[in-house]
């Protein structure tokens, strides 16, 4: 067997990219309504929480920038990994439509084919437009020092943020191995605690914090970083060493989820087409 | 018509296949509900009363807006795979009304909802969220009918937009287009008294406002007597105006696929 | 030792119970049920280099599993594969760079570019040398045409051409062993002929091994040397498709066209299956009786216009077996 050399792989990944942007610019016009649609969709949440500040000023000591930096992580982060593990949350349709088993016969691993082969350029956009404009519009407004330092780590929050997303969606396709459809599952712990987490937790009750923090750790994915940056008061009930733990996270539960998945690998039940 | 109380039921049917559906829907309204009230409770914790409500009142209406989202959800996307996938030609050749046929399909969904969504989620809002009751029987009577047009408002916007799939075939930029701006301008988020008086004005114009802010506020007994009869007006009034944009692009339509055949 | 073995293959499925009627479903919805079932129950064969075999079965049967364990893509409940001293699932990529799939439902190549763009993806991900891959391609492009439409967006092939660029991107990297899923299906006449020479004449060339499935007999007939039918998870014949002929193929049909309309015509020894104006068709065991005798006694009584003798379909073998009517002797294995 002609074995792949990590050069190898590096560059075949780039001629898998090169083919899923032209794909997209196949259907530009498609894309960039959909790019805008997300855009709207998304904003309207920013939006709610605007016309609440325009009129409250502030909730519980966080100000309206404060609230709207703390937002901006969710859609970066989010954006960042949509862009990369597009295939990991589309994982249970590949299976059902066999692409999955195409996969199983070439001689590339399997993540790396799954990540390759699916880009989805207007999620990214249209998540990643409403991080940029929030962040833009507070990152110089809430008296944060943007020396390098700083921006290291919010580089690596970000990092982290996708990569903690993408363990939860990468256990949830875990299951199409034994076709089970968790999907609508995922989507409905997924979506919901990013949408409790568009607030600080602290808004919250206790046990609500608890599963934000150690059972879907969105409080990683912004809350902590935001603290890191902002100090709230509100935050002092923590643990001082949660603030810089969100690259930490994201490493451990990919690796768990890693494990998982290579044994769901070798239980792989075919569903493919028609017949079995 | 005994055929289209076919079709609801059959909707209704095709429903129950969807385990994990009936379930995320009624978690989803919860967590929003949940979600939204931690908020109001957070800001309510400074004043008692902001623009002269009180607490316990917009957290009935954030239970309302959202238990109604729960019922007006309908298939966004059943007539564009039809046009998709060619099945509207036979749709199209049989006896019957296609727009009724429509409209049957989305009640045997919507009394799904009722029953199997609407009602636990009820019961968990009495209890967790503190529901208020209604203002009174009579509100309460034409809160039910004012729901029914606010319902028949929304169906008709959105077949609008279902509609565009003839010729735009997808429609899921425009559904959720529509879908943003439905659930700014219609007082699902967010009470529309405390946005800023010159938005309000705007909304007053369009018929978003009709589909939940006018049955929520009945309910609450906002609305002084007087007015319920001309709010519930203002509804009957969207219905038809949607309704005849609706048949006319249906119309045209119609024509489009007997001249390209399908 | 043979290219291929396979030794007491098992493969069970958990089914999820649906009930009926509207009380069964919510009853469905609140406590799922499981039942399970063998697909695959205890397989035994081996396969050379260089052979072509059919697998044939019912949907359901367990082919389609067989194949999908063999490519890979399945992992077996029990029992073991071997694909040139490999297992295909522990050494997935080492087996998987010597392999090709057809897949005839869905294709390999990406919808909305180039037929050309994928081949140039896979000559990266199968590390073909550039000059095999140009002569590879350029062999297939001759013998299939594929000149005509390579620079083309698959979505706007048609399904023949579709097929044909399939069929190419799976060799393109010389495999030793290739699966076919159903490849001529949905294709004019005309097509799977095409289809089906160039692939005995990659067979011929490249000494590749080949697996079908199909429901096409006549894929079978003109590609295969071997057969194996599985029904029921198990083997129910093994051996060449002349020897099924030959061995269970005894009926014969005696097509008559009188010169006159005759009522009801007896012929002993031969069964009257099916009649249309003047035309009548007799099937007859010629293990049983002699055609010469047959048409004695047929020519002595009526007049006959025209007549022909018709050996039976594989097709209708087949569907005796399947529907349980010829009795196979599971033990008979034949390699030709």
């Amino acid at each position: 067997m002609r074995k792949h050399t990590f050069w190898d792989l590096t560059t075949l990944f780039f001629r898998y990219t090169k083919l899923t942007l032209k794909t997209t610019l196949e259907y530009k016009f498609d894309r960039s309504l959909i790019t805008v649609a997300i855009f709207f969709r998304e904003m309207i949440s920013v939006a709610v929480m605007f016309l609440i500040l325009l009129r409250f000023l502030h909730i519980r000591g966080w100000e309206m920038q404060e609230l709207m930096f703390l937002y901006s992580f969710l859609f970066l982060s989010y954006s960042l990994f949509v862009f990369l593990f597009a295939g990991v949350r589309d994982f249970d349709g590949m299976v059902h439509s066999g692409d999955f088993d195409r996969f199983l016969t070439r001689p590339l691993g399997l993540l790396y084919q799954i990540i390759a082969a699916r880009v989805d350029y207007p999620a990214t956009l249209g998540h990643g437009i409403v991080g940029l404009v929030l962040f833009f519009n507070t990152a110089f407004a809430v008296g944060i020092d943007w020396n390098w330092q700083n921006s290291l780590f919010y580089i690596m929050a970000i990092l982290g943020g996708a990569v903690i997303q993408a363990s939860i969606f990468m256990l949830s396709a875990c299951f199409s191995f034994w076709s089970v459809r968790t999907e609508n599952l995922r989507n409905l712990i997924f979506f919901n605690s990013r949408r409790v987490a568009g607030y600080p937790i602290t808004f919250y009750p206790g046990i609500i914090q608890k599963v934000l923090i150690f059972v879907v750790p969105f409080g990683f994915v912004n809350y902590f970083p935001s603290q890191f940056f902002l100090h709230k008061a509100d935050g002092e009930q923590f643990w001082s060493g949660f603030v810089y733990l969100t690259p930490a996270v994201g490493v451990v539960m990919f690796l768990l989820v890693s494990i998982f998945w290579k044994y769901g690998v070798k239980n792989y039940k075919s569903t493919g087409n028609a017949m079995y | 018509m005994r055929v289209y109380l076919e079709f609801a039921k059959k909707s209704f049917q095709n429903n129950i296949v969807y385990r994990m559906d009936y379930f995320a829907g009624v978690i989803n309204a919860l967590v929003m509900i949940f979600v939204n009230i931690s908020i109001w409770k957070a800001i309510y914790e400074e004043e008692e009363s902001l623009e002269g409500v009180q607490f316990k009142i917009v957290a009935t209406y954030i239970v309302l807006s959202f238990l109604m989202q729960v019922v007006y959800t309908m298939d966004e996307y059943f007539i564009e795979g039809k046009v998709r996938s060619g099945l509207i030609s036979s749709d199209l050749m049989k006896p019957i009304n296609f727009r009724l046929y429509v409209f049957s399909y989305n009640v045997g969904t919507t009394i799904f909802r009722l029953l199997m969504q609407l009602m636990p989620a009820l019961l968990v809002s009495i209890f967790l969220f503190k529901l208020l009751p209604p203002f009174s029987t009579e509100m309460f009577i034409f809160f039910m009918v004012s729901s029914v047009l606010g319902y028949l408002v929304l169906y008709n916007l959105n077949f609008i937009v279902w509609a565009s799939s003839f010729w735009f075939y997808w429609t899921f930029s425009l559904v959720t287009i529509k879908d943003a701006a439905v659930m700014i301008f219609s007082g699902a988020l967010i009470p529309l008294w405390f946005m800023p008086q010159w938005l309000i004005d705007f909304i007053k114009l369009t018929p978003f406002d009709s589909i939940f802010y006018t049955p929520i506020r009945i309910y609450l007994g906002q609305i002084p007597q007087e007015e319920i009869w001309t709010s519930m007006l203002r509804q009957v009034v969207w219905v038809v105006l949607l309704f005849g944009i609706g048949q006319l692009m249906w119309k045209a339509a119609a024509k489009k696929m007997v001249v390209q055949g399908g | 030792m043979a290219l291929i073995e396979v030794k007491d293959l098992v493969k069970e499925y958990q089914l999820n119970v649906r009930n009926k009627g509207l009380l069964g479903s919510i009853k469905s919805l609140l406590i799922p049920e499981y039942e399970t079932k063998r697909a695959v129950d205890n397989i035994n064969f081996t396969i050379e280099k260089g052979q072509t075999v059919g697998f044939i079965g019912p949907n359901g049967a367990g082919k389609s599993s067989t194949v999908k364990m063999l490519a890979g893509i399945l992992v077996p409940t029990a029992g073991s594969i071997t694909i040139g001293g490999l297992n295909p699932y522990k050494d997935r990529k080492m087996n998987a760079s010597r392999m090709g799939v057809v897949f005839g439902q869905r294709t390999q190549l990406w919808w909305d570019l180039p037929v050309s763009d994928t081949y140039d993806l896979l000559r990266h991900i199968y590390k073909v040398p550039e000059k095999e891959f140009k002569a590879n391609l350029d062999m297939f492009s001759e013998m299939l045409g594929l000149h005509e439409f390579i620079k083309q967006p698959v979505r706007q092939l048609s399904l023949g051409q579709k097929m044909r660029a399939d069929i190419a991107a799976a060799l393109l990297h010389d495999p030793e062993i290739i699966f076919f899923d159903e490849p001529t299906i949905g294709l004019d006449v005309i097509a799977k002929e095409k289809i089906r020479e160039f692939i005995r004449f990659i067979n011929r060339e490249k000494g590749t091994t080949m697996l079908f499935t199909t429901h096409d007999m006549v894929d079978i007939e003109k590609t295969c040397e071997r057969m194996i039918i599985i029904d029921h998870g198990t083997t129910v014949y093994d051996g060449t498709v002349d020897e099924i002929k030959r061995k269970y193929g005894s009926d014969r049909l005696l097509v008559v066209e009188f010169g006159e309309s005759y009522g009801s015509i007896q012929l002993p020894g031969a069964e009257l299956v099916e009649e249309r104006d003047n035309k009548k068709w007799f099937r007859f065991s010629k293990d049983d009786v002699q055609v010469s005798e047959l048409i004695n006694r047929l020519s002595q009584k009526y007049s006959i216009a025209d007549l022909t003798v018709q050996e039976p379909e594989i097709d209708s073998i087949i569907r005796e077996i399947y529907q349980g009517g010829i009795n196979l002797n599971a033990s008979l294995s034949g390699v030709c």
